[in-house]
Order: structure tokens, then C-alpha cells, then sequence
């Protein structure tokens, strides 16, 4: 793998970088620039508190009526103020859909389950447990036939 | 719902044409066994217009699986009550199945056996899949 570097104040500051596959250093790199800009952490809300989550430390982001919910490691609620979609274009690529209203952490994910009517369900390290669509279990299947 | 409508249409729509493909397969069958040696017009006509309308359900009622919002254990309960209903009508009204208690239980306990089967087959089969992501999965933490 090369690397290049390419030092211009005219453009935009952005890391790109070409690869076959997602792999543990691209992650690295995903978060070590997200770091770096600020960009690894959403404010999060409870009734008596605001808190800045970093992306890390988030299990699932949940439309609950209505409302976007972020869930941490301790399976405690926060309030986000901002839709699904606009959260998918800011998250790491480690952020998967898993129905048409949650984004699970792939790296927060404890397993999949398959039940007897067909589902599947993500079970999240917290515990907390979400249904997979059967559309986006085929996206899922196909992301990790890549790895 | 209106989503659900559309696509049962073209489910429905686009699998009716093999219901008589399947009744030709059917009668072919039974007339080169000599089970039958021939059919009148009307029980013709009955069979493949009643088949197409049973493949068009059949096929429509797929589409109930695309509704996210409503629970999968629902969606084919409902699902296995409406093909019962279709395959059962469409059977007693061309007289394949006798109209008394008992072929129908055997017909009822083979479609429940059946669908069982199939559902059985389709959690081996997710099964599979779950635990090949599961161990990709947890050798990359």
C-alpha cells in the first residue's frame, strides 16, 4: 500500500484513502481523523443533562416515535437532535443499517440471532436486542462476505 | 397499505401466468397415467381460471413480508391463513377435495405439516447465515 501525501493550502483539508476493502486500519484512520476535526462525538440529551457522545461509545441510533435515540454502552437513552439520515452521512462507516429506523455500531455488536419465525435479530453488547429487516440483512451479509 | 396493494398487484400480476403452466404439468400427468382420460370444457375452464386467480394470490401474498411494521410472527400467521383459505375455496369448488370432515382435516394437516416444513427449512437456512456473519464477526473484535 502506498501513501501519499500531498501538502496544498489552496483545496479543502480531507483524507482520502483508496482501498479493496474496509479492514481494521481504515477504521483506525476513519476515527483518527474524526478525532482530529472534532467530528467523533454527537451532544446528546436526557432530561437533565447534555452530553458530547463520542461515536465510539454509542451501541444504536433508534427512531422511537418519532424521536432519534442514541443508546450507549450502558443501554441509557439519549435524545439526538438530528434525523436518521443525516446521522448516516455523519457516522463512521462502522454504522450499519439494521432497519428502516437503526443504525447498529458494528463494533458494539454482540451477535446476530436467527429466530424460529425467520427473523433476525442484532443483539448488542448492552444487551439491548433490534430486529433486521430482511432487506438490510442481505446488505449486511454481503458487507461481511467482503472481510 | 397502499404500498401493500401495489405490490401485491404485481406479485400477483406476474406469477398468475404459471398457475396454468402448473395445471397443464397437472393434467398431462394424470392423462398419460391414465388416472384421467378426459376433462369437459367447464371443468377446463374452472381449473385454469381458478388456478391463475390461486397463483396470483399466492404469489401476491409475498408481498406481506415487505411490511417492516408489521411483526413477522403476524405476517405469516396471516400469510399461512390466507394461502389456507385460497388453496382449500379453490380446491372444493373444482372438487379435487371432497366437501366432508375428514379429507379436508388431512388436507388442513398436511398444509400445516407443509408450511411448518418449509418455515423449518427457511430458519436452518438463516441459521446458516447468521452464524457465518456471527464468526467473521467476532473474529474482527
Amino acid at each position: 500500500m502506498k501513501f501519499k501525501l500531498i501538502i496544498d493550502e489552496e483545496k479543502d483539508e480531507e483524507v482520502v484513502a483508496t482501498v479493496h476493502n474496509r479492514s481494521p486500519l481504515t477504521d483506525q484512520i476513519e476515527q483518527l481523523v474524526l478525532a482530529y476535526s472534532g467530528a467523533d462525538r454527537i451532544a446528546a440529551y436526557t432530561e437533565d443533562e447534555v452530553k458530547m457522545l463520542l461515536f465510539s461509545d454509542i451501541e444504536c441510533i433508534t427512531v422511537l416515535e418519532g424521536r432519534t435515540y442514541a443508546i450507549d454502552a450502558h443501554n441509557k437513552r439519549y435524545r439526538l437532535k438530528h434525523r436518521l439520515y443525516e446521522l448516516e452521512k455523519r457516522l463512521p462507516s462502522s454504522f450499519i443499517r439494521i432497519n428502516k429506523s437503526t443504525l447498529a455500531n458494528e463494533n458494539r455488536l454482540e451477535q446476530f440471532r436467527a429466530s424460529f419465525s425467520g427473523a433476525v435479530d442484532a443483539v448488542f453488547k448492552c444487551g439491548y436486542t433490534e430486529y433486521v429487516s430482511r432487506r438490510c440483512f442481505a446488505e449486511i451479509k454481503r458487507r461481511f462476505d467482503k472481510k | 397499505m397502499k404500498k401493500f396493494a401495489k405490490e401485491f398487484l404485481f406479485r400477483g400480476c406476474m406469477a398468475a401466468g404459471g398457475g396454468p403452466v402448473v395445471l397443464a404439468i397437472v393434467y398431462g400427468i394424470l392423462g398419460s397415467t391414465g388416472t384421467v382420460s378426459h376433462f369437459s370444457p367447464n371443468e377446463v375452464c374452472m381449473g385454469i381460471l381458478t388456478v391463475t386467480l390461486l397463483a396470483f394470490i399466492v404469489a401476491g401474498m409475498t408481498a406481506i413480508y415487505q411490511l417492516e411494521q408489521l411483526p413477522l410472527l403476524s405476517a405469516i400467521l396471516i400469510h399461512g391463513a390466507g394461502l389456507y383459505a385460497a388453496y382449500i375455496l379453490i380446491y372444493l369448488l373444482n372438487g379435487w377435495l371432497q366437501s366432508q370432515l375428514i379429507p379436508i382435516a388431512i388436507f388442513t394437516a398436511a398444509f400445516v405439516i407443509g408450511y411448518a416444513f418449509i418455515w423449518l427449512l427457511i430458519y436452518c437456512f438463516t441459521k446458516r447465515k447468521t452464524d457465518g456473519i456471527n464468526r467473521k464477526l467476532n473474529k474482527a473484535l
